[in-house]
C-alpha cells in the first residue's frame, strides 16, 4: 500500500501538467475554433480560403508531427518557446481546427428560416449570429464537442515525446525504475477518472439544453 | 404617387438561374388595404412577397414603399437603395412565414422582445408590457413562458404574428400562414388576421384560403406562371372570373 502511495504522489504531479495542458488548450481552442468557423463561412473569399488551408494542414498531419515541429523546428528559425507554451501552441492550433469544423457544421445545420425571421425583424448579421444562430448551434454540437474534449484528455499524453513530465511520462519512469507495471494501471485509472468527470459535465450541459426542443 | 398608395411594385422581373419566376409584375397596395394573392404553387406568389422585403433580390423593376424607393431603375440599371434607407424601408414591414420560424431556444415572451431590444434598443421593462398586450390580443398570454415546441401549430403562428407586431410595422406580409397547419387549426390564425384587418393594418396575404380572400380581402390577385392573370374586388373576382386559368383554378379549389 505504501508503495502504491509512493507511486501515486509523483503521478499526481504529472497529472497536474496533463490537466494544465487540457484546460488551457480547451479554453483557447474553443473560442478560436468558433472564430475560424465564422471566418470560413463569412463569404469573404480570401479569408475563407485561408481557413480551409489551415484546417487542412491541421487535420491532414499528425498531432505528433505538429508538436515536434513547434518544439524543434521553430527554434531553428529563431522562435524559441518555453516547453509548456510550445505544447499549448500545437494543441490549440490542432484542436481549434477540429472544433471549427464541428461549429461550422452546426451553424450550417440551422434552418434558413431562422435567418429570414431575424432579418425581417431587422436584426443585423452579427446580431443574428450572436443571439439566434450560435446559441442553437451550441446545443446541436454538444455531442461531437464532448467527443473531441475526451480525445484531448488522452492526446495530452503525446507531450511525452517532448520530455515534459506529464502523467504518462511519470508512470513510465517509475515502471522502468521499479520494474512494476502498477503505474500504468494507475495512469489508466487517472485518465478514466478525468473522462468520467467530463462525461458527467457534458451530460449536465445536455440536460440543461434539453429545456427546449426543436 | 397619391398619398394613400403604400406599396408600388413596377415591372418586377425575377429569375432563379434560367427559370423566370416573375415576368413583369405590377402591383399597388393602398393604406389599410388587405390584398390576397392566390394561385397555383409555382406561380411566383411567395417569391413576389419575398422580393418586397428583400429576402429575394429582383433583376429588374422598381419597388416603392411609402414614397421611398427600395429599388429602381437608374440609367437603365436596377439599383437598390443605400443600406440605411433599405433598413428603414424594410423596418416598415413585418413578415409571417409558412413555417412560423419562431426561435426555438427562446420562450414565447423572449421571442417577442428580442428584436425590439436588439434593433430598437428598447428597455425590457418598456417592451414587456407591450409584448404581453400583444400576446393577450392573440389569446396566448398564458403561454408567455413556454418554449415554442410546446405549442400547437396554430399557437405558434399566432405567436409569430405577435412577434412581427412588436416591431410596429405599417405593413404585414403573410406567406401562406395557414398552409402548414392542420385544418382544424387554421381558424384561430385566420381569426387573428381578420382582427388585424379590422384594425386597418395594411396586409398582403399569400394564401390558399379562398374563404379568407373572399371575406377579408379588399382586393384579390390571381397569379399563374409568374404573371398576374386577373385582379379585382373579391366579390367580382369570385362571382365572375374572366380568365380561363382563373376559372379552372377556382373550380379546383372550391
Amino acid at each position: 500500500m505504501e508503495k502504491i502511495i509512493g507511486m501515486v504522489m509523483p503521478m499526481l504531479d504529472g497529472s497536474g501538467i496533463t490537466l494544465q495542458i487540457f484546460f488551457i488548450t480547451l479554453a483557447l481552442s474553443l473560442p478560436l475554433g468558433l472564430l475560424v468557423a465564422l471566418a470560413r463561412i463569412s463569404g469573404i473569399r480570401p479569408l475563407g480560403f485561408a481557413m480551409e488551408v489551415y484546417i487542412w494542414l491541421m487535420r491532414g498531419t499528425p498531432l505528433m508531427l505538429q508538436l515536434l515541429f513547434v518544439y524543434f523546428a521553430l527554434p531553428m528559425v529563431g522562435i524559441l518557446l518555453p516547453d509548456l507554451a510550445a505544447a499549448l501552441l500545437a494543441f490549440t492550433l490542432n484542436y481549434a481546427a477540429y472544433f471549427a469544423e464541428i461549429f461550422r457544421s452546426g451553424i450550417q445545420s440551422i434552418e434558413r428560416g431562422q435567418y429570414e425571421a431575424a432579418k425581417t425583424l431587422g436584426m443585423t448579421y452579427i446580431q443574428t449570429m450572436r443571439r439566434i444562430i450560435i446559441p442553437q448551434m451550441l446545443k446541436r454540437v454538444l455531442p461531437p464537442i464532448s467527443n473531441e474534449t475526451i480525445n484531448l484528455v488522452k492526446d495530452t499524453s503525446l507531450i511525452y515525446i517532448l520530455a515534459m513530465n506529464d502523467l504518462l511520462r511519470v508512470a513510465r519512469t517509475i515502471v522502468q525504475r521499479e520494474f512494476d507495471m502498477t503505474p500504468f494501471v494507475i495512469a489508466g485509472v487517472f485518465y478514466l477518472a478525468m473522462t468520467f468527470v467530463l462525461t458527467w459535465l457534458f451530460n449536465r450541459l445536455e440536460a440543461r439544453y434539453a429545456k427546449y426542443d426543436e | 404617387m397619391s398619398d394613400d398608395v403604400m406599396i408600388r411594385m413596377n415591372q418586377i422581373y425575377k429569375k432563379f438561374n434560367q427559370l423566370e419566376v416573375l415576368k413583369g409584375i405590377n402591383l399597388e397596395v393602398k393604406r389599410g388595404e388587405v390584398l390576397a394573392i392566390i394561385g397555383p404553387s409555382g406561380s411566383g406568389k411567395s417569391t413576389l412577397l419575398r422580393c418586397l422585403n428583400r429576402l429575394e433580390t429582383i433583376e429588374k423593376g422598381a419597388i416603392e414603399v411609402e414614397g421611398e424607393f427600395l429599388v429602381q431603375e437608374k440609367n437603365g440599371v436596377t439599383t437598390y437603395t443605400d443600406a440605411v434607407t433599405s433598413k428603414m424601408i424594410l423596418g416598415k414591414m413585418g413578415m409571417v412565414f409558412q413555417q412560423f420560424n419562431l426561435f426555438p431556444h427562446m420562450t414565447v415572451l423572449e421571442n417577442l422582445i428580442e428584436a425590439p431590444i436588439l434593433v430598437k434598443n428598447m428597455k425590457s421593462e418598456d417592451i414587456i408590457p407591450i409584448a404581453e398586450q400583444l400576446l393577450a390580443k392573440v389569446g396566448l398570454l398564458d403561454k408567455r413562458d413556454v418554449y415554442p415546441s410546446r405549442l400547437s401549430g396554430g399557437q405558434k403562428q399566432r405567436v409569430a404574428i405577435a412577434r412581427a407586431l412588436t416591431m410596429k410595422p405599417d405593413i404585414m406580409l403573410f406567406d401562406e400562414p395557414t398552409s402548414a397547419l392542420d385544418p382544424e387549426l387554421t381558424g384561430e390564425v385566420l381569426k387573428t388576421m381578420r382582427q388585424l384587418a379590422e384594425e386597418h393594418m395594411t396586409m398582403i396575404v399569400v394564401t390558399h384560403e379562398m374563404a379568407f380572400a373572399r371575406e377579408v380581402a379588399n382586393k384579390v390577385i390571381f397569379m399563374a406562371d409568374g404573371e398576374i392573370v386577373e385582379e379585382g374586388s373579391p366579390k367580382s373576382f369570385f362571382a365572375n372570373p374572366q380568365e380561363i386559368r382563373t376559372k379552372s383554378f377556382l373550380q379546383n379549389m372550391l
